[in-house]
């Protein structure tokens, strides 16, 4: 059983089509990139996956499990999402930030999720913030956070959103290795990202979308050498 | 000069001039304080209303809300009391002070609506989708992250229109109500001190002193706010 199947998904924004039936499988242990152009529908596949997006039509299953609106609240327990944008909450500190979902959907009991939070907090060098509000860090220190608030949840699953695009190269760097370090731990992970030799690095799978359909697809040697597709060879000439 | 300080001593001496100036100054805050509280009650659930996710269920009370909000916005106060006064509540004996309260509370509910609405849709997005992705009740994220950033936007806001409720009730005057206003222009008028510039700058520092007292305790309010989470300033 895979973990997560999707069955031609398709979303509409009134006329425009934005995902045009994507079908994709994914299984426990693998680190997929999407990549396509601007406008192609990655956040828009990635935010269908936990229902950020109603899709227009299709089916997503988790687990075995197929998605509805009744048990989503459910699944995205299991299904982290870091954003572009960190989306801390601003009006608690770090560590309420760190706690409030598994202590609210009591998943852990809140002195359990403390230790929790201290442990990661710890071990990305943010210790002494845990008092701190979200406004206080930097960008890098923000996203860093944020992955590991969707930590906080053992999720099965980790969606990212462009993590980096919104940092300055130095809190790039510090991103990527604490992803790099979640999928040397075996996490399972599907990365929209615009960083190619990170991609290559990171990927066992990259996933093309273009115009809402997944066109090509493969290992990353393969994907990154030989395209198959003249529209893949077409963007990977301009953005190599 | 020497006339005007006489007046002042003419009316702070005569007993029945200062009953009637505190009675209709408590007409004022007695309206004021009612209707605020009404429109905070009514503004609220609108505003509820208008935010909540577009769903079927929801189409018609957004519908009535928005046609609600944009009547009254659209009409001028005075006009809403007489319709109150003497369409709606045209009933010999009903107590004018309800009719009043009635009539100022539905008026600020609207106003009350759109700045609370506006806090809402203030507090950036993606704090409620990372709320959401990590399997969070819409509740709690009102709740729990929405409202404390939006009571921060609302407060000001909600305070400047508290001010406007008070100075708007003068004009029950013209359905005869005995309120502050009334009782300066009574006060000056033939029979009584037959002046109005004392008992109306009396009135008129009343007022002003209200207004002042309710915008200091608001800044107050705000300060607090602030001063809770420094850091959450951007
Ligand atoms: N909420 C929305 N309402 C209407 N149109 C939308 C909405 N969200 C996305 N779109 C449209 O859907 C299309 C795909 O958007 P999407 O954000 O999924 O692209 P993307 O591949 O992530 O692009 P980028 O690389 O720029 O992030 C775009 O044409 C966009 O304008
Ligand atoms: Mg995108």
């Amino acid at each position: 059983m895979s973990l997560l199947s999707v069955v031609n998904l398709r979303k509409n924004y009134g006329e425009n089509k934005v995902l045009r039936g994507v079908n994709f499988v994914m299984e426990e242990g693998e680190r997929v990139v999407v990549l396509g152009p601007s406008g192609s529908g990655k956040s828009t596949f990635l935010r269908s996956i936990n229902r950020l997006e109603e899709p227009t039509s299709g089916d997503v299953y988790f687990n075995g499990t197929l998605i509805t609106d009744k048990n989503i609240r459910k699944m995205r327990q299991d299904i982290g999402m870091v954003f572009q944008h960190f989306n801390l909450i601003n009006n608690l500190t770090i560590m309420d930030n760190l706690i409030l979902a598994p202590v609210k959907l009591k998943l852990m009991k809140r002195d359990e999720a403390i230790k929790r939070a201290k442990q990661l907090l710890r071990h990305i060098g943010l210790s002494d913030k845990a008092d701190a509000f979200p406004a206080s860090l930097s960008g890098g220190q923000k996203q860093r956070i944020a992955i590991i608030r969707a930590m906080m949840m053992r999720p099965k699953l980790l969606l990212f959103d462009e993590p980096t695009s919104a940092l300055d190269p130095e809190s790039i760097g510090e991103v990527m290795s604490l992803i790099r370090e979640l999928a040397d731990d075996g996490m399972t992970i599907m990365i929209v990202t615009h960083e190619m030799s990170f991609a290559r690095e990171i990927a066992t799978r990259v996933v093309f979308i273009d115009e809402g359909k997944i066109i090509e697809e493969g290992e990353p040697e393969i994907f990154f050498s030989h395209p198959k597709t003249p529209r893949v060879r077409e963007f990977l000439e301009k953005v190599l | 000069m020497d006339g005007f300080f006489n007046k002042i001593g003419e009316l702070f001496s005569t007993p029945e001039y200062i009953n009637s100036l505190l009675h209709g100054f408590l007409l004022t805050l007695q309206i004021a304080y009612f209707a605020i509280l009404m429109g905070l009650l009514l503004g609220t659930v609108i505003a509820l209303i208008q935010t909540a996710k577009k769903s079927k269920l929801m189409i018609l009370p957004k519908f009535i809300c928005n046609l609600y909000v944009t009547i009254i916005r659209g009409t001028p106060m005075a006009l809403q009391l007489f319709i109150m006064f003497f369409v709606i509540f045209a009933v010999r004996g009903f107590p004018q002070i309800i009719i009043a309260i009635i009539a100022f509370g539905l008026n600020s509910g609207a106003y009350v609506s759109e700045v609370i609405r506006g806090g809402i849709l203030s507090v950036d997005k993606g704090q409620t989708e990372a709320g959401l992705a990590l399997g969070l009740s819409r509740t709690t994220i009102f709740f729990r992250i929405v409202t404390p950033q939006a009571i921060k936007n609302i407060i000001p806001a909600l305070g400047n229109e508290m001010t406007t409720v008070i100075k708007e009730t003068a004009i029950v005057s013209m359905v005869g109500m005995y309120d502050l206003n009334m009782a300066a222009k009574d006060i000056g008028s033939g029979q009584n001190m037959a002046s109005y510039i004392v008992p109306m700058v009396v009135a008129a520092l009343f007022y002003l002193a209200t207004i002042y007292l309710i915008t200091f305790a608001v800044k107050q309010v705000e300060k607090s706010l602030r001063k809770s989470d420094l850091r959450v300033e951007k």
